[in-house]
């Protein structure tokens, strides 16, 4: 096998790499190029600027916005959806306590966990259109008419900056929380049962048996949800695109880099500018991810 | 230090007809340790995490000392039990397993202190407070479950199989140090197994369980030389007791050419109760002689000898009513018989266990 090894290897890798690299790795290497250039999509030879884009970039209040925007997502996006997500999990595998022996969820566990990972199969565009009515601000809206039945005024939602992103924010949990409910299960369920047990003649209740046992040994798996609601918090784009009014509006209360980046590139022609907060955007999720991983790190648990 | 008290205690798991356990009457002393043994599926298990409050108990009820504790949540019993798997908390170190339950009950931390480390040396354990579980052997994690249980000081001590997971040596010097440990603490120990050895060894009494029914309590002496039924005499003992239905005549028990004498009392609970000329006789292996052919034996082939370096174990078979039937005999090492040897078996007298041949009970 130490003969002709190389080759073998070299086979089955060629082919995936190359792909890899003509799709993925090189339109990164472009994008940086293009992001020093004043390229504006048809011109052959763009001018070559240097860092002249991303000065611009740091002058620019639109950017600026975009960014304290996924501030906002970064912090409220994944807080909210992994409390939730943990809680149903938790109700659905372990709340409903000890009886009859094993610990078993809260009546009708089994259909709620199906209903709750319902929204994870809808497609974002849909999700979009569908919560664009539900926000709608006259009477046919979902909202807005359980708000009249109820003698309130009606609210504006998506048209109302001061909660816009708020709104958008809560359809982003909506959507993600089924998935994580079932992510946690599936943590939950390799937890021994004995343990719950052992914890139980301890004395622990409802509330120690999360915080002490529960959560601890979910660790890993809280980690893995927080980097990918992270990332999920750097992207936004479609939601944000169909949703909201004047796409990242009203004036800009709900925009994202996404959002900024496509207007940028496809509705002004400013490739170069658009492909420079691309860039911006790719320093800013990797240095997430890679904070997240190492400040979270801990010593893995053994079950 | 209490008594614990199952009164017809009964669990029936949804969705089953019969009972796991089945009006469970028993009265463990204060202080005692007390053996539940039994088959795979007899129920014992459950019986103990019905005192635990792992499990509902359907209908009786189960007192500690005087206090009712059917519907009490675990925690207000004042139990700690020690699980097969040990159940260790595998974020903690061996120092937080055993102080968690202190600590959920507020006591304070110099307090939870000394008694940690009063329990870690007691069961050498002080060089491992800072591990994790998982780098512990699994005597040591057994130990630490163990600890466990002791930090809290609880009434009652229940031990679910919890030397099942180690090696067969460790199995047998824990066996002593648990049994050591419960006669220094004097805590009162409901202690499941289902291996009839460590039930002799450890146990001041034993109970027996066969279908979620309790068949006997006794001494474990007491279980070996008088088992009140069948089952439990086939169940106490190793290699098991030869018990064979045979006809009944009024001078004993026939197996083939030898009779095995019975009294008149004897023949004639045989013969009550739909006995249809039959009873049920069981003699140990070690309860009987090998004799020569003149002296009235029983005749068996022997299929196989265990030579076990103490003793030896025979194995044969003899052809009563038609049938070839199975035997054993305990014998010297220096009466080896030779495989396909005849041996001439004669239990000793008055060493033979006399059963129905239909309820199975003990005549």
């Amino acid at each position: 096998m130490r003969h002709g090894k190389y080759p073998f290897i070299v086979g089955f890798l060629a082919a995936p790499v190359a792909i890899y690299v003509t799709f993925v790795i090189a339109p990164y290497a472009q994008a940086f190029y293009v992001a020093m250039t004043s390229w504006r999509g048809v011109d052959a030879n763009p001018s070559f600027v240097g860092l002249q884009n991303f000065e611009r970039l740091l002058q620019d209040d639109v950017f600026w916005t975009a960014l304290r925007h996924h501030g906002v997502l970064l912090l409220a996006m994944p807080l909210i959806t992994i409390v939730l997500a943990l809680f149903f999990a938790f109700m659905l595998n372990v709340g409903g306590g000890g009886r009859g022996g094993a610990m078993t969820g809260v009546w009708g566990s089994k259909f709620y966990r199906v209903v709750f990972f319902f929204p994870q199969i809808l497609a974002v565009v849909i999700v979009a259109v569908i919560f664009g009515r539900v926000y709608a601000p006259d009477e046919s809206g979902l909202l807005n008419a359980t708000l009249g039945a109820v003698g309130l005024e009606p609210l504006l939602f998506m048209a109302d900056p001061g909660i816009a992103l708020w709104c958008v924010i809560a359809v982003l949990v909506w959507q993600a929380v089924g998935f994580y409910v079932v992510l946690f299960s599936a943590g939950m369920a390799s937890i021994p049962k004995d343990i719950y047990e052992a914890a139980t003649i301890d004395g622990a209740n409802r509330v120690n048996m999360f915080f002490r046992v529960t959560l601890p040994l979910l660790w890993d798996t809280l980690q893995v949800a927080w980097v990918y609601l992270g990332i999920a918090a750097f992207d936004a784009f479609a939601l944000v695109w169909v949703l909201s009014v004047d796409r990242g509006g009203p004036d800009r209360a709900t925009t994202v880099l996404g959002v900024e980046i496509y207007r940028n590139a496809f509705e002004y022609s400013q490739f170069g500018y658009a492909s420079a907060m691309g860039v911006a955007l790719f320093f800013l999720t990797i240095t997430f991810a890679a904070l997240t991983l190492r400040v979270s790190r801990r010593e893995t648990i053994e079950l | 230090m209490a008594t614990v008290t199952y009164s017809k205690a009964t669990r029936i798991y949804p969705g089953t007809e019969r009972p796991a356990v089945d009006h469970l009457d028993l009265e463990i002393g204060d202080g005692e340790f007390l053996v539940l043994v039994g088959p795979s599926g007899c129920g014992k298990s459950t019986s103990l995490r019905m005192l635990a409050g792992l499990e509902d108990v359907d209908d009786g009820s189960i007192h500690i000392d005087d206090r009712d504790v059917t519907h009490l949540p675990p925690k207000s019993r004042d139990i700690a039990m020690v699980f097969q798997n040990y159940a260790l908390y595998p974020h903690m170190t061996v120092y937080e397993n055993m102080a968690f339950a202190l600590k959920l009950r507020k006591t304070s931390k110099a307090d939870i202190d000394k008694r940690v480390k009063e329990a870690a040396a007691l069961l050498q354990l002080e060089d491992y407070l800072n591990r994790k579980p998982k780098a512990l052997s699994g005597g040591q994690r057994q130990r630490v479950a163990m600890g466990r249980a002791i930090v809290r000081k609880p009434q009652v001590f229940l031990m679910d199989e919890p030397l099942s997971n180690l090696d067969a040596k460790l199995r047998v010097q824990t066996r002593t140090q648990i049994a050591a440990l419960q006669a220094n603490l004097g805590i009162t120990t409901v202690y499941v197994t289902h291996d009839q050895v460590e039930a002799m060894t450890m146990g001041h009494r034993v109970a027996v369980m066969l279908d979620g029914v309790l068949q006997q309590v006794d001494t474990p002496r007491a279980l070996y030389d008088q088992p009140s039924n069948v089952f439990v005499a086939g169940f106490m003992g190793s290699p098991a007791m030869n018990i064979k239905t045979v006809p009944v005549t009024e001078g004993g028990a026939l197996f083939a050419d030898m009779t095995v004498p019975l009294s008149r009392e004897q023949v004639a609970a045989a013969q009550a109760d739909g006995g249809d000329g039959k009873v049920t006789v069981g003699f140990r292996p070690e309860d009987c002689d090998m004799v020569s052919p003149t002296e009235g034996g029983m005749p068996v082939v022997v299929e196989l000898v265990e030579d076990l370096g103490s003793d030896a174990n025979v194995y044969g078979h003899a052809a009563l009513n038609g049938t070839n039937e199975r035997f054993v005999v305990r014998t010297d090492r220096r009466h080896m018989p030779n495989m396909g040897d005849t041996i001439f078996v004669k239990p000793r007298p008055d060493r033979h266990h006399v059963f129905h041949a239909v309820t199975g009970n003990r005549i």
